[in-house]
């Protein structure tokens, strides 16, 4: 008997009219690693929802058809049958986290099922230890990394001991080694424990070879369901872009077997193509360096009131016509790099000069901030007016700056216009960012800084946004972004800094620095490493692999 | 940054305490404080607090409240000399002001204000003594025994007050990017500005509550009889300081009861020393405070008590 059994399940959220799920139908083993993958509003979280009982039982709304869990009807379990066997792990772990402590934290849930004290102990010691919390036990959860809280977040419902494990973007906030570690934590609960995993995500790179099988959602409906080769496979032929890179390029140039993996890729790459010529040409854009640049950064440190050195000796320059990724781990400084390019953080020693002049002696804060566009992490913190017009105008009122068509230039280069009368608040979480990068590309800034702009966006809003910022750019501005999508990064940055503990270790073009790193780079370009270096995207390697004559043998 | 002002986990031997040890210590150090009115003797409590703040390592966050309340102190002592008229001692003459009267200072309300300012001094020292010892979730814990929801209500509150002062930052520091100068203007144009950040906080409160409840649900809250986790283990340690404690609350209460730890201010000053009885007295509840701090040094610099304790 399948664990879960979905049959014909319809779903409307309280007040809407169109259905959030159409028509679902499928089974769910025990112990199998599931991925779920899909645009945004294509149901996936929806469909997570039901299976952890919040739907229709937290949502309410109008629900058709049935879900059986164990055989029996879904909505005939009471909540606390639910939580003891399905535990749920949300996207943002800042607002799961309940409890002051971790420790108190883990035992929240525990708590709630009414245990015994006992059985919690051991259970919290238990979850504790597997997850290497012990050491913070104490710690207050609000000082925690990035990286631990999702971890806190995980062991909070693992302690639960639940038998079906439901995650919604776990990683999105994470780095790229914190959220490999993540994934690996998963995949032992999977494989050693038997725990079945229910995993909805974005950024397949990091996941799909990890799943059994894997279903993507469109339209509230399940359209490709299978073991990842055969939705990589159908989905790739359907030009469909929720597959991984590696996946994406075998099957652009004609492979009956898809790789889903960099392992498998890699072993395919060398056995089908030959290597390219050394002086193989990658059309990078090129970038025009100004005399002056925009913005000039010597020695700059900052240190926070608490000691730590947030920043050291910091010496950049952004010229026109650049797109600049930052990366680095959670807490390597990236933000705070922003926020001081941005005039919001004062160094405490250093020199940052604004085209050629130093704010306060010869540059106002008032028109520093009028060249300077800053989108911080979070888009809502942007908006609280009635309508998206309201908001952009706003801006341009604060620095006296007349609209003179700029509002409807920013609209339809965003492609907002639909929203313009629309409450910003009642938008999507990936058109909200939208709007709050419309707010600050409104007065045209010739240096505009994004704090992670892609959180939250899916594949074809990437693509959207990615396109938006590359024409800013060739438009005469700089664009310097911080991002954990090393896949966005190389497809659209012309030039990439990366920060360790508050020092930048590396600054160079793109394809130097993420052809050279191991774990910040994308998947084509650890799977090209040591055989086409410098390929970073699928895109790049169709041009630049062709398939030896001899083999062939993998080929349809 | 504000972390200093807050409890903060460092495994020392007061925060070791279990909660109910910790907080009736706490409770007694701040009765005695609004009990006595002496000047040697919250002299002497605040003496006991500043030490134990020390063996915390909060005597740099204690120096901040202590700079905050001079000023408050400042105020008391001006107020109380230039409205009270029951001393005798007259040490300044002032003008004849309307409704006021003549301004005569004496010493005995200098000297009241002085007392009264010293006993604030006590009771902020105690607030940041509780501050640094006792981990809030520990006393949610303790609470719950008697109301949980309560307790989870409270627990909740205390953790969602930093995350809003964070958030509070970052929604001001993009208002400042997008051209909003908060120093400028006039008062009414500035508390404009400030309420927006009010209001983009509210709404952004009010969106996350909905997810911290889902998630919350999912995790089986409100499904019904709800138990609790016990995780603080009761100590020979805790038996030692709830007893000196209790000993203290009752040496300072028959002693009360028996006229000493009070001194009159009016009309004349009475004599700071009251005899063999009062020191005896005084050292007493002094020495009884003073045991945890004397455990502390020695958890900390001699093996064998922490093994024993």
């Amino acid at each position: 008997m399948p664990l879960y059994q979905i049959k014909n399940l319809t779903y409307f959220y309280p007040d809407s009219q169109r259905p959030a799920l159409k028509d679902v139908n499928m089974n769910i083993e025990e112990g199998e690693f599931l991925l779920i993958a899909g645009g945004s509003g294509s149901g996936k979280s929806s469909l997570a929802r039901v299976l952890a009982g919040l739907i229709p039982g937290f949502y309410g709304g109008r629900i058709g058809g049935s879900v059986f869990f164990r055989g029996k009807d879904i909505k005939q379990l009471d909540q606390r049958s639910i939580a003891r066997e399905v535990g749920m792990v949300f996207q943002d772990s800042e607002k799961q986290l309940i409890m002051t402590s971790v420790e108190a934290e883990i035992a929240f849930g525990l708590e709630n099922l009414g245990l015994p004290r006992q059985e919690m102990a051991r259970r919290i010691a238990e979850v504790m230890s597997f997850l290497g919390l012990a050491e913070l036990r104490q710690e207050f959860t609000v000082k925690l990394s990035g990286g631990q809280k999702q971890k806190l977040a995980l062991a909070a419902v693992l302690a639960m001991q639940p038998s079906v494990l439901i995650l919604d973007e776990p990683t999105s906030q994470l780095d790229p080694v914190a959220a490999e570690d993540f994934f690996n934590l998963v995949k032992r609960l999977n494989e050693d424990i038997g725990m079945t995993v229910i995993l909805i995500e974005q950024r397949l790179e990091r996941c799909f070879h990890l799943a059994d099988r894997v279903v993507i959602m469109e339209g509230g409906r399940i359209k490709y369901e299978g073991t990842p080769e055969q939705v990589a496979r159908r989905a790739a032929h359907c030009e469909n872009p929720f597959i991984p890179p590696v996946a994406r390029f075998f099957a652009k140039t004609g492979f009956n077997t898809i790789p889903v993996t960099v392992k498998e890729g890699r072993r395919m790459l060398r056995e089908n193509f030959s290597p390219p010529s050394r002086d193989f040409y990658l059309k990078h854009p090129v970038v025009v360096r100004e005399e002056e640049p925009i913005l000039r950064m010597d020695r700059v440190w900052f240190a926070y009131p608490d000691g730590r050195e947030a920043l050291q000796d910091i010496n950049l320059q952004f010229f026109a016509g650049e797109l600049v990724a930052v990366l680095g781990a959670n807490g390597a400084g990236k933000s705070t790099l922003l926020k001081t390019m941005a005039g919001l953080l004062k160094p405490g020693r250093g020199r940052i000069m604004l085209m050629g002049r130093e704010p306060g002696s010869s540059i106002s804060r008032g028109a520093w901030n009028s060249c300077v566009g800053y989108l911080s992490q979070n888009p809502s913190d942007y908006l609280f007016h009635d309508t998206v017009e309201e908001e952009l105008l706003y801006t341009l009122k604060n620095f006296g700056i007349s609209p003179n068509g700029a509002v409807d230039e920013i609209m339809d280069k965003l492609s907002l216009q639909d929203f313009r009368h629309v409450n910003p608040r009642d938008l999507s979480c990936g058109e909200r960012q939208k709007v709050a990068l419309a707010s600050v590309m409104v007065t045209r800034p010739k240096l505009l800084l994004l704090d992670e702009p892609t959180r939250g966006l899916d594949y074809r809003q990437k693509i959207e946004m990615g396109k938006v910022l590359v024409e800013y750019c060739r438009q005469g501005a700089s664009v310097v972004l911080t991002t954990h999508d090393m896949e966005f990064a190389a497809e659209y940055a012309s030039r990439v800094i990366m920060m360790f503990c508050g020092r930048v270790i590396c600054d160079g073009p793109v394809h130097q620095v993420l052809s050279e790193s191991i774990f910040y780079s994308t998947q084509i370009g650890r799977m090209c490493r040591g055989f086409a270096d410098g390929v970073l995207t699928p895109e790049e390697a169709l041009a630049v692999l062709k398939p030896a004559s001899s083999g062939k043998r993998e080929r349809k | 940054m504000l972390d200093r002002f807050f409890y903060r986990e460092k495994g020392l031997f007061l925060q070791s305490l279990h909660p109910l040890s910790a907080l009736m210590y706490i409770a007694v150090l701040l009765v005695l404080t609004l009990m006595f009115n002496h000047p040697l003797y919250l002299l002497g409590l605040l003496a006991v607090t500043v030490t134990a703040i020390r063996a915390v390592d909060g005597i740099d966050a204690w120096k901040t409240f202590f700079k905050v309340s001079l000023g408050a102190v400042f105020v008391i002592i001006i107020v109380n000399a230039v409205t009270v008229r029951a001393g005798e001692t007259v040490i300044w003459h002032g003008p004849y002001i309307p409704v006021f009267g003549k301004l005569d200072v004496s010493l005995e309300a200098v000297c009241y204000g002085a007392d009264m300012g010293l006993r604030l001094l006590d009771i902020m020292s105690i607030f940041c003594l509780y501050n640094f010892i006792i981990h809030p979730d520990r006393v949610m814990d303790l609470l719950s025994r008697f109301s949980s929801k309560s307790a989870l209500v409270l627990s909740l509150a205390s953790r969602m007050y930093p995350a809003m002062v964070s958030r509070l930052d970052s929604i001001r520091e993009v208002q400042a990017a997008r051209g909003v100068d908060f120093n400028a203007g006039t008062l009414k144009e500035r508390m404009g500005k400030y309420a927006v950040l009010i209001k983009i906080l509210l709404l952004t409160s009010l969106e996350d509550s909905l997810e911290t409840a889902e998630a919350m649900y999912a995790r089986a809250f409100g499904s019904g009889r709800r138990s609790h986790y016990v995780r603080d283990v009761w100590r020979l340690r805790d038996s030692v300081c709830l007893t000196a404690s209790l000993l203290a609350l009752g040496a300072a209460t028959y002693g009360w009861a028996k006229g000493l730890g009070t001194f009159s201010f009016y009309p004349r000053l009475a004599y700071l020393i009251d005899g063999y009885t009062g020191i005896v007295f005084f050292f007493t509840v002094i020495f009884l405070l003073s045991f945890p701090l004397m455990l502390s040094w020695g958890w900390h610099n001699c093996p064998f008590i922490k093994s024993k304790i």
